[in-house]
């Protein structure tokens, strides 16, 4: 249950970034997580909304992207998308960091990674009469 | 007169705005920051991870046993709530540090920061770190390790690789342990070494029996490699 730890740091970094924006309604939040990273959207949400709780969080939308994971091979200079275990398992395919064109180890270039792209506001301060 | 347009939102107006945060950046900078401080001191950390009962503490048991009169050795123990772990290893001799998570699932760089600074890393060539018995989770939180290693058994059935597969894409070795039930157990061991290859052919899979020894010599000649 990692996705707990995520998610605190998420709404530790939201309440931080609203302690200097009180005017301002937090409305949604847009993560990317990547391919290569092992957290569950679904836990992440259900941590996320338990934590906003009674936060100037609470209501707020958590939208998550998923970034494909690219690889790319010394051994022949493949670059792309990774190769996957189809028949590993009937439920899902799993990536593996074998090259697709010659077998040999990949290293991942994309897909680690784990992050806030941007937040979705509502103005709420009142205009300062001219 | 100043040419900066400068563009307010207005009350009720929704907009976007762009907030570039990695969330996994805090813990990859602290496991950097441990790196650092064990290459300062010439000391290799290496990450044990896998699931309880596989037998991380017993392998790491006999890499103490092994290594200890050749060079400095500290080990970290990864619990949740007991220090059984910490208790037995003690016992060898080396300095320990029991790390206890209490509700965590992993450990993770700033737990082991905080160990690192209990000790006297100069006097370590190595410090073993234990992981918690879990085979999803510690495998996001990177500690600062030269290597990590995956302990799997036997006993864990014929899927457990291909059940668990993230847990290997980062790591450098895996040690197969207790072949000494394999038979008992109906599973073959070559099956979980080319499941382990098909994931990431680079890795380096050493077939254990902690109980017997075999196999241990080439662990502890690995990490020697390292």
């Amino acid at each position: 249950m990692h996705e707990l730890s995520i998610a605190s740091g998420l709404v530790e970094k939201l309440l931080e970034f609203f302690a200097h924006n009180p005017e301002r309604t937090i409305l949604e939040v847009r993560l990317e997580i990547g391919e290569l990273s092992h957290i569950d959207s679904e836990q992440l949400r259900f941590c996320y909304e338990s934590i906003a709780k009674e936060t100037p969080l609470e209501g707020s939308i958590l939208t998550i992207a998923r970034v494909p994971a690219i690889v790319s091979c010394q051994h022949c200079t493949y670059r792309g998308r990774p190769d996957y275990w189809d028949e590993a398992l009937a439920s899902a395919p799993v990536m593996t960091m074998r090259c697709p064109h010659c077998g040999k180890a990949v290293e991942a270039d994309q897909g680690h990674d784990c992050a806030i792209k941007s937040v979705r506001l509502l103005e709420t301060h009142t205009a300062p009469s001219v | 007169m100043r040419n900066m347009i400068k563009l307010e939102a207005q009350p009720d107006e929704i907009y976007d705005i762009e907030l570039e945060h990695s969330l996994l950046e805090a813990n990859e900078k602290l496991a950097r920051q441990n790196r650092a401080l064990l290459d300062e001191h010439g000391t290799t950390a290496i990450d044990f991870m896998g699931a309880i009962g596989s037998g991380k503490t017993t392998l790491i048991t006999k890499l103490v046993e092994k290594l200890k009169d050749l060079c400095g050795l500290a080990v970290f123990n990864g619990d949740a709530t007991t220090s059984e772990d910490a208790d037995q290893i003690e016992k060898l001799g080396v300095p320990v540090v029991q790390i206890a998570t209490i509700n965590g699932c992993h450990l993770d760089a700033n737990l082991v920061g905080k160990g690192l600074r209990k000790i006297d890393i100069s006097k370590a060539k190595f410090i073993f770190i234990e992981n918690i018995g879990n085979l999803i989770c510690p495998a996001e939180f990177p500690l600062g390790s030269k290597a990590r290693v995956v302990v799997v058994s036997v006993t864990e059935g014929p899927w457990m690789v291909r059940k668990h597969p993230h847990m290997f894409l980062g790591a450098q070795i895996v040690v197969i342990n207790k072949i000494d039930l394999a038979d008992a157990m109906g599973v073959s061991v070559e099956a979980l070494i080319n499941d382990v290859h098909t994931l990431k052919p680079d890795i380096t899979v050493i077939p254990t029996s902690c109980k017997t020894g075999e196999g241990t010599d080439r662990i502890a000649e690995t990490l020697l490699a390292i």
